[in-house]
């Protein structure tokens, strides 16, 4: 894969990530074709370089799909000497991206103000749980507590249910987010010559995701929390099937599409039901409508049934376990799924490129997991002009560790 | 009134970029809404009658308008442009030489007729980055089929692994749940955003170019560890997907979430607690020894959490450095000091002239002014605004 076929081909970032939600975002950076520089230390390894214990992983992890493309040095943020060297790596970057609590690049020596003095146009990317300012700056935490302060983990849950934690894609849509804006200060800088410092709350992209919500709240509305349903779809659900643990999914828009599912299920009667013959009336009789689909669908294959009523022009589904997804030839297609394998690791699935370019078409994962300080020839030697010597009493006084 | 003051954006990181949204779908206009908060300045192109998203819900009974729609139109312009007939396809024509971007979420089947065809508009337009949203995309096998939210987050393999902790305890034998509201769609239309710039980033070396987003491969992206997982050999699933230790608590008053992954958070856990007898136990010191004995430290925490109210379980436990939060309601959000002190939300007119609040974007670009967004736009009033 030729890099420079990518449309970020020529963007270099200094990359102080850790865990999910940075790291996420500047993965998606890397698979667009930027240059990006994983600075990480033994003294305080990143999570996949562990046990995630919590999580029931006892091992460090053989693949991390947040860490491809990424080259990989060693530097001990603790020694003055490391934060200088950091700082020469950021002068030679587009990007610096950190997703500590606030304050703590400040402390490093390494805030906004720091890197400006050594790139005056840098795009400086923090990636918080409760962004740079405010009273809670200084909280520590994770996915699932984004979702539970930014409100869509209440709004998400039976109705009659607890809240539902949302849970690791809730650091990654934090990290499309951040992304996103990434590219905007980007072009910014391009337009201005300015610096930007882009600050992304993951709660607030919680938030983000219950926007229609949170209008209604402002109204002093209390807004309802609508498990699978919809207020103006009927029937919308999950449906079991006849084979256990095998769900469909359905959204019937209108009537037209009612009768097409009336029609393919084979249930002629049910045409001329006046308790479902409009969408009024079957939002009204919609437990009515479910126990009806319940009955029809006990005795359907669920993957065929979802062709079925596709062709008809029925949004239909069945609920993906990661298998399905694996097996599925229609995301391997497109390269949202690709393989990935090397000397130390079987082949595997991993996710590709996030989108598809007609010109820049070389995007997507180049190389996999770096091991730690793997490219500290090229950073520390070729990049930053580092002897061997130099390293090597860098590495003996744990700058370099 | 208009909906756009373009003398408020002038140092926002897109002025100056001009995006063309035609969108149905929440993806596509979400895309256009993440760009327009940037500073672009984004016209919808809206049929005869509107846009399909404002009849969406939630509706706001005062205000007769579609809670959704304000949200994802705030701070756009709006153009009234029937794509199929000559005029209309002239009029996008005409747009198109001015604009940077264009989103489009047509289906393909109905490309053609309404002239949003890649390839027409790309020998038309070289320079412009067109960047089709669609529920599979606009490539491979499936890229004819159509999606509603339930039916992609579902695609997405995020859908079978919920509801995991508490609620598929209580509830194990109810169907899979969906994430509240369109959560597939908003990854497909931040992918969208992010895949735009990022072409647009590219346009002085390569020129305009076609971008292909589908909202299943967002779903799918944003679901990557589970995908990761797979490859270490653990197939997830909602019943058995959960922290060993840690989750969703009931407390006094309300939902406690609580996560703790380090050593010092642990132990800041104990202490939170009070230090009781079972916490004391030598063998919880190591990490994989609390993971295996996860259900029993639940238990306790469970009974504890039982107890005590939640706002001051939530406060302690952030002096002690344990990562522990609230599950807030809307109008705690929506209250909440520490989203007021950052300026999260602001104004916006509704239809009737009603006054809500909205939030603006969940970035901050701190070098740069906070937009405004006045007024949600009515249909066609960029015409008014001609005439």
């Amino acid at each position: 894969m030729n890099r420079a076929l990518a449309p970020l081909n020529g963007i270099r970032i200094a990359d102080f990530t850790i865990h999910a939600a940075g790291p996420f975002c500047t993965q998606l950076l890397a698979q667009l074709g930027a240059e990006c520089i994983k600075i990480e230390s033994k003294a305080r390894p990143d999570a996949f370089r562990k046990p995630h214990a919590v999580y029931g992983r006892m091992s460090a992890a053989t693949f991390d799909q947040v860490s491809v493309n990424k080259l990989s040095v060693r530097l001990n943020l603790k020694r003055p000497e490391a934060v200088a060297l950091a700082k020469r790596l950021v002068a030679i970057s587009d990007i610096a991206a950190e997703s500590f609590r606030a304050g703590v690049m400040q402390r490093l020596g390494l805030g906004f103000d720091d890197l400006r003095s050594v790139k005056p146009d840098i795009i400086l990317l923090s990636l918080s749980s409760c962004g740079q300012s405010g009273p809670d700056s200084h909280f520590a935490g994770y996915a699932p507590l984004f979702g539970a302060w930014g409100g869509l983990g209440w709004m998400t849950g039976y109705t009659d249910g607890p809240p539902v934690e949302v849970r690791h894609v809730m650091d990654h849509s934090a990290g499309i987010h951040a992304a996103a804006a990434t590219m905007a200060a980007l072009h910014q800088r391009r337009r201005t010559g300015h610096a930007q410092h882009v600050d992304v709350a993951a709660r607030e992209v919680a938030s983000a995701m219950i926007g229609d919500a949170l209008i209604q709240a402002s109204l002093g509305m209390t807004p309802a929390r609508t498990g699978n349903r919809h207020s103006a779809m009927a029937p919308h659900g999950v449906y079991p099937t006849r084979q256990p643990d095998r769900w469909l999914t359905l959204a019937v828009r209108d009537d037209k599409q009612w009768q097409a599912l009336v029609r393919e299920l084979g249930s002629p009667a049910a045409a001329d039901d006046a308790r479902f013959a409009t969408i009024d009336a079957r939002l009204t009789h919609h437990d009515d409508l479910d126990a009806l689909l319940i009955k029809w669908l006990s005795t359907c294959d669920a993957d065929v049934t979802a062709e079925r009523l596709q062709r008809v022009g029925v949004c239909a589904h069945v609920s993906w376990s990661m298998q399905d997804i694996a097996n599925d030839p229609h995301l391997r297609a497109r390269g949202a799924t690709t393989e990935v394998s090397g000397p130390d690791l079987a082949p595997r699935l991993a996710v590709g490129a996030p989108a598809r370019f007609s010109k820049t078409r070389e995007v997507g994962i180049r190389r996999l997991t770096p091991a730690l300080g793997q490219d500290e020839d090229y950073v520390f030697g070729e990049l930053l002009g580092l002897s061997s010597a130099q390293r090597a009493d860098l590495e003996a006084r744990e700058v370099i560790l | 009134m208009l909906s756009d003051d373009s003398s408020q954006r002038s140092d926002l990181p897109l002025t100056g970029c001009r995006v063309l949204e035609h969108s149905r779908t929440v993806a596509a206009a979400y895309a256009g809404r993440l760009l327009g908060t940037m500073g672009a300045t984004v016209v919808m192109l809206e049929p005869p009658g509107g846009s399909p998203l404002r009849t969406e819900p939630p509706l706001l009974e005062a205000a007769k308008q579609s809670a959704l729609f304000a949200y994802l139109a705030a701070g756009k312009r709006s153009l009234l442009c029937d794509l199929r007939s000559p005029d209309g396809q002239q009029l996008l024509a005409h747009e198109l030489e001015q604009a940077d971007i264009l989103i489009d979420d047509t289906p393909l089947r109905e490309r053609k007729d309404r002239a949003v065809e890649p390839s027409d508009i790309a020998e038309r337009f070289p320079s412009l980055v067109h960047v089709s949203v669609l529920p599979f995309g606009a490539s491979g096998p499936k890229a004819d089929w159509d999606g509603e939210e339930v039916n992609l987050l579902h695609a997405g393999g995020e859908g079978f692994l919920l509801p995991n902790g508490l609620s598929n305890e209580r509830f194990p034998d109810r169907p899979p749940l969906k994430i509240y509201g369109h959560f597939s769609q908003y990854q497909g239309g931040a992918m969208a955003a992010f895949a735009a710039l990022s072409a647009w980033w590219a346009v002085p070396a390569n020129g305009g170019q076609y971008v292909d987003v589908s909202v299943q491969d967002a779903a799918l992206s944003v679901g990557a560890f589970a995908l990761q997982r797979l490859g270490d050999g653990s197939l997830e699933h909602r019943s058995t997907r959960r922290f060993r230790y840690g989750g969703v608590f009931e407390a006094q008053g309300g939902f406690v979430e609580l996560l703790t992954l380090e050593d010092r958070q642990w132990q800041a856990l104990v202490e939170l607690l009070g230090r009781p007898a079972w916490t004391q136990d030598q063998a919880l010191n190591d990490p994989l020894e609390r993971s295996r004995r996860g259900d029993e430290i639940n238990r306790h925490i469970g009974e504890w959490m039982s107890r005590h109210a939640v706002e001051d379980i939530v406060h302690r436990a952030q002096q002690l450095g344990v990562p522990a939060a609230k599950y807030r309601t809307p109008a705690e959000v929506i209250q909440g000091s520490h989203e007021r002190s950052r300026g999260l939300f602001t104004p916006l007119t509704l239809d009737e002239g009603l006054e809500a609040e909205v939030l603006i974007a969940p970035f901050q670009f701190q070098c740069s002014r906070r937009p405004a967004f006045g007024r949600v736009p009515a249909i066609g009033e960029m015409k008014e605004q001609t005439e």
